[in-house]
């Protein structure tokens, strides 16, 4: 959806464990023999709170985790972003394992290459806007009147020009975020980690700041990680979502994959209330040719509820096109009459 | 599954309640035994020399090594030299400094912030005390005082900052810092006589160690309290520790730090008084000369003097984080108001306008003392009768009956069936521990002493404390008036509403009651306020839904659900009685208190140390019990937030 050189992967997470509570060790040992999370907390009183999960985010690719609370994936989130200590595994990043640094280069490496946007802002509330946006730039060194520079084309990107001068209290929910997003933008980071950014916003705001994150993310193409517990939030921005419970992946696909093909109940639950008219393309519900293409097209990345009228109108098959005007197949109305069949 | 689970719990409470009502006949059983047992025999005082006589030696020898042992001439001689050459230079340059251009220094620094109403009180704050004949005086206190709070956050914020970070650290002076606001301060004056001698050094050093830790504990309390988030947010840009330290979690932490400074202002005046004992002089000293005079209207003066200075610190402080670089003032105001002040000082020395002009003196509030005598000459009928009552009544037999009649072991036993029933085992064995060793030190009937009027004293401060306090909770109005009121009790040293009480009652135990009563109802009453208040306003509509009667109300609902914080204002007015034992002790309240400002006056190391020791003793038991009862009595904590 966003993603145009989608490619290598750019952070991989492998294999992380985090345990909670006193005795990991021995919590470790019991989950590596088969132990569910229930027993391991019975018997030593700890909590796992990620169980050997891995994935590859993709250069420019929006991956999103997926959860409701306690499934984890917050505390995923800060393993790979290093913020908490993880019990196991580890995290490579462009080739680098960021699990085997030392603090100094782990430093050096979020200076260059990482960013966060956080749930609760995490604004510097003594700080005007404009030192909020600048403070990556200024731990790095960088002189003032050059980061009040950068800092300042940020605000304009994120909509909030002449705001630098005010201080963070001084702005709306919707518009402090804003100062999180261009704080998180200014230090031109590989990997933004965003930890369920708008979940503190009211559902009007939420969707103009994922109108803009879409906006921006398309202009400046970083890798992103986004967690988030509303799955329409997901579906919007991930190129591919996981669905995490219990600490791990119950799926890892695109939204189209979740949708049509529910790996277990669960995700089935969250695909029940989607759209899927609304959300699926017409490349999703692609079928063989079985001849010469018909001379109704439409292309692949349509919606699904903009070629409905034609389907219904005709019975004639209708030809899908490639980005390049090639014929790759024809809609399969067998399947889309499934979809738009009311859930049992 | 355990055995245990699998057993009938019905059997299992029946064995409880069975042992519960065994130690109903037990317990008092083992008393009498005790008691029979005991009675008559002498106080196995074993250790009364072991502890004071080595430490009598080590001040004599402190005292002859004075200018020989590098203790001294390394360590101890070149701080005072330092911190008397500060005291000095802050001194004289303030009475150096022609006196109008103070409020005006004061009015400008603090007007900076856009705080004009506290700008205006602070800067009319100074010039009250010259009004009434005590500007150098007051100077050389607010000298001391300046230093003693300059030091303190010196100190007291690293090690703050440190505790924030490092758990180990943080658990092991927690009990220190404990230990420094328990121990009522005189008792290391006498360690600061034996190393540092008579003068304003150690009465500075005295006061930063009793004023230290509020400002730790809330740089702590501060630094961990900013938002988790703004510090991963630092960390994520690659900040380091000491980046985000400084760029983020001090300023975040500021107000909190801020309102530490502000309690560390507050003990530092706490204690002008008493640091005369170590001769800091300043208006210390003025106080006991008007107690010795018995003027309470020029201890009125010399109280509000101190205020004065408390109103004017606490302002100044918050001038110092209060600014907003939005409403910053522009660099050329700024060197406009600093031309002008160094204007006015040259033109003040020139004319020579430097000290504060002749106008009245303490003298001014000699009325009161009329109001006093006449009180005293009139309502003799009344403190006659309130002291002999106490006297005869109450303190004199108790006290007897408690060191005479009853043996040691059935007090100590006592207090150890009491903490068991409380709160278990470990209270229990922390009061016999507590009470064994004041036993074994000798300073057994001294404490007895102590304790008896601490309870009059504690028992008539929440009797009177908590219906204030209820009132003030339920009407906003009673609340409004005693607001003040409140301040001043805590702000004016006791001494000085000490001095109308010896008028009216005459030396011993009375005055000293009055005065920790006075002293100690605050909190109490704040608390107990605060308690009504928070209680929420859906409870008390429920209760009232149902046909309850405002008094169904009070009782059912409003006290138990302020339980809890009802009785955190006990705990602390327990603690502030005890502090004020000292004050007691100047006024021939007897006990330890009498013993600690003996000792402190001979410099007996000794009896200085068990004195000390026996009161954080009984600090402790108090404490820990008074707690136990309130977590007794408190309803769960309010999940209605």
């Amino acid at each position: 959806m966003i993603g145009e050189a989608i490619s290598s992967p750019c952070l991989s997470a492998r294999g992380i464990w985090k345990i909670f509570g006193n005795r990991p060790r021995r919590a470790l040992e019991m989950a590596d023999t088969g132990a569910s999370r229930a027993e391991v907390r019975e018997a030593t009183g700890c909590t796992i709170g990620a169980r050997d999960v891995s994935f590859d985010a993709l250069h420019g690719e929006t991956f999103v985790i997926m959860g409701l609370s306690g499934s984890g994936k917050s505390t995923l989130l800060r393993c790979v972003a290093r913020l908490s200590p993880l019990s196991r595994g580890s995290v490579i990043l462009e080739g680098e394992d960021l699990t085997a640094m030392t603090e100094a280069e782990l430093r050096s490496v979020r200076r260059a290459k990482l960013s966060m946007v956080f749930q609760h802002f995490g604004l510097f509330w003594h700080r005007r806007v404009i030192d909020n946006v600048a403070y990556g730039l200024e731990v790095q060194g960088v002189d003032r009147k050059t980061r009040h520079s950068k800092a300042e084309e940020m605000l304009d990107l994120v909509g909030l020009e002449g705001c630098g001068g005010s201080y963070p209290h001084q702005l709306s929910g919707g518009m402090q975020q804003r100062v999180g997003l261009a704080r998180a933008l200014v230090v031109e980071p590989t990997v933004l980690f965003f930890d369920e950014p708008f979940s503190a916003l009211d559902p009007l705001i939420r969707r103009d700041m994922q109108d803009e994150l879409l906006r921006i993310q398309t202009g400046i193409g970083g890798t992103v990680i986004f967690v988030t517990h509303d799955f329409d939030e997901a579906i919007k921005l991930g190129d591919r979502i996981a669905v995490m419970k219990d600490g791990e992946f119950d799926q890892v696909g695109t939204a189209a994959e979740l949708i049509m093909n529910p790996a277990t109940e669960y995700v089935e639950e969250f695909v029940k209330g989607v759209p899927r008219v609304k959300v699926l393309r017409v490349g999703d519900v692609l079928t063989e040719l079985d001849g010469p293409a018909p001379p109704q097209r439409v292309p692949a990345g349509e919606s699904l509820e903009t070629v409905l009228p034609l389907l219904v109108a005709n019975t004639d098959d209708i030809a899908v096109l490639d980005d390049h005007g090639t014929a790759v197949g024809r809609i399969d109305r067998a399947a889309v009459t499934r979809l738009i069949q009311p859930q049992p | 599954m355990t055995a245990a689970t699998t057993l009938d719990p019905d059997s299992l409470n029946a064995t409880a309640d069975w042992q519960r009502r065994a130690m109903w006949i037990v317990v008092p059983l083992a008393l009498v035994g005790l008691q029979l047992i005991f009675a008559g025999t002498r106080l196995p005082e074993h250790l009364d020399e072991t502890f004071s006589d080595p430490l009598d030696d080590f001040a004599g020898w402190a005292q002859q090594n004075r200018s020989s042992n590098w203790l001294f001439t390394v360590i101890f001689r070149p701080l005072t030299s330092l911190v008397s050459t500060g005291l000095e230079t802050i001194e004289e340059t303030l009475l150096w400094v022609p006196w109008f251009v103070i409020p005006i220094a004061i009015f400008l620094y603090i007007a900076r912030t856009r705080a004009w109403k506290s700008a205006i009180a602070a800067s009319l704050a100074i010039i009250y005390p010259g009004l009434v004949g005590l500007w150098e005086v007051t100077i050389e206190t607010l000298a001391l005082m300046g230093m003693a709070i300059v030091l303190s956050v010196l100190i007291g914020v690293p090690i703050g900052v440190l505790a924030a970070f490092r758990r180990g650290f943080d658990t092991a002076i927690r009990p220190v810092l404990d230990a420094m606001q328990t121990i009522p301060a005189p008792v290391y004056f006498v360690p600061m006589v034996m190393f540092f001698g008579i003068g304003p050094v150690p009465a500075t050093l005295a006061t930063v160690i009793y004023a230290l830790p509020p400002v730790v504990r809330l740089t702590t309390l501060g630094i961990r309290g900013v938002a988790q988030q703004s510090v991963e947010a630092s960390t994520m840009f690659g900040a380091t520790r000491w980046q985000t330290l400084r760029k983020v979690q001090i300023p975040m932490a500021l107000p909190t730090i801020m309102a530490g400074v502000t309690q560390t202002i507050m003990m530092a005046l706490g204690i002008v008084v008493l640091a005369t004992l170590l001769g800091a002089g300043g208006l210390g000293q003025s106080v006991m000369d008007t107690l010795s005079q018995r003027r309470t209207g020029r201890g009125v003066a010399t109280g509000l003097a101190v205020v004065a200075i408390a109103a004017v610190l606490d302002r100044l402080g918050r001038a110092v984080v209060g600014q907003d670089r939005a409403t910053a003032p522009s660099r050329r105001t700024v060197l406009i108001c600093v031309g002008g002040v160094i204007g006015l000082i040259i033109f003040g020395r020139s004319a020579n306008y430097i000290a504060f002009p002749e106008m009245w003196e303490t003298r001014a509030f000699d009325p009161i003392d009329d109001g006093v005598k006449w009180a005293r000459d009139n309502l003799r009928w009344f403190t006659r009768a309130f002291n002999d009552t106490v006297v005869s009544w109450y303190y004199v037999p108790v006290r007897d009956y408690l060191t005479d009649s009853v043996a040691w072991p059935v007090i100590i036993a006592s207090a150890a069936a009491l903490g068991a029933w409380l709160k278990g085992w470990r209270l229990a064995l922390l009061n016999v521990c507590a009470m064994g060793s004041i036993l074994l030190i000798g300073m057994w009937e001294l404490s007895i002493d102590t304790f008896v009027q601490v309870v009059a004293a504690v028992v008539l401060s929440i009797l009177l404390a908590i219906p204030v306090g209820v009132a003030a909770g339920r009407h906003r109005r009673v609340e409004a008036a005693l607001s003040p009121v409140l301040d001043a009790l805590q702000t004016i040293p006791s001494l000085v509403y000490i001095i109308p009480a010896v008028t009216l009652f005459t030396i011993g135990v009375v005055p000293g009651l009055i005065a920790s009563i006075l002293y100690a109802i605050v909190p109490g009453v704040r608390l107990a306020a605060l308690g009504i208040k928070q209680v929420p306003t859906e409870s008390v509509e429920a209760s009232q839904m149902f046909g309850a009667t405002p008094r169904q109300t009070m009782f059912g609902v409003r006290i138990p659900l302020a339980a809890r914080t009802i009785m955190a204002g006990v705990n602390q007015v327990i603690m502030l009685v005890l502090a004020m034992v000292i004050i007691s002790g100047l006024v021939g309240g007897g006990g330890l208190g009498f013993e600690t400002i003996s000792a402190v006056k001979n410099s007996e190391v000794g009896l200085g140390f068990e004195v000390g020791f026996a009161i954080v003793m009984m600090a402790i038991v108090l404490d820990r019990s008074s707690q136990a009862i309130a977590d007794r009595v408190g309803a769960p904590e309010v999940a209605a937030h």
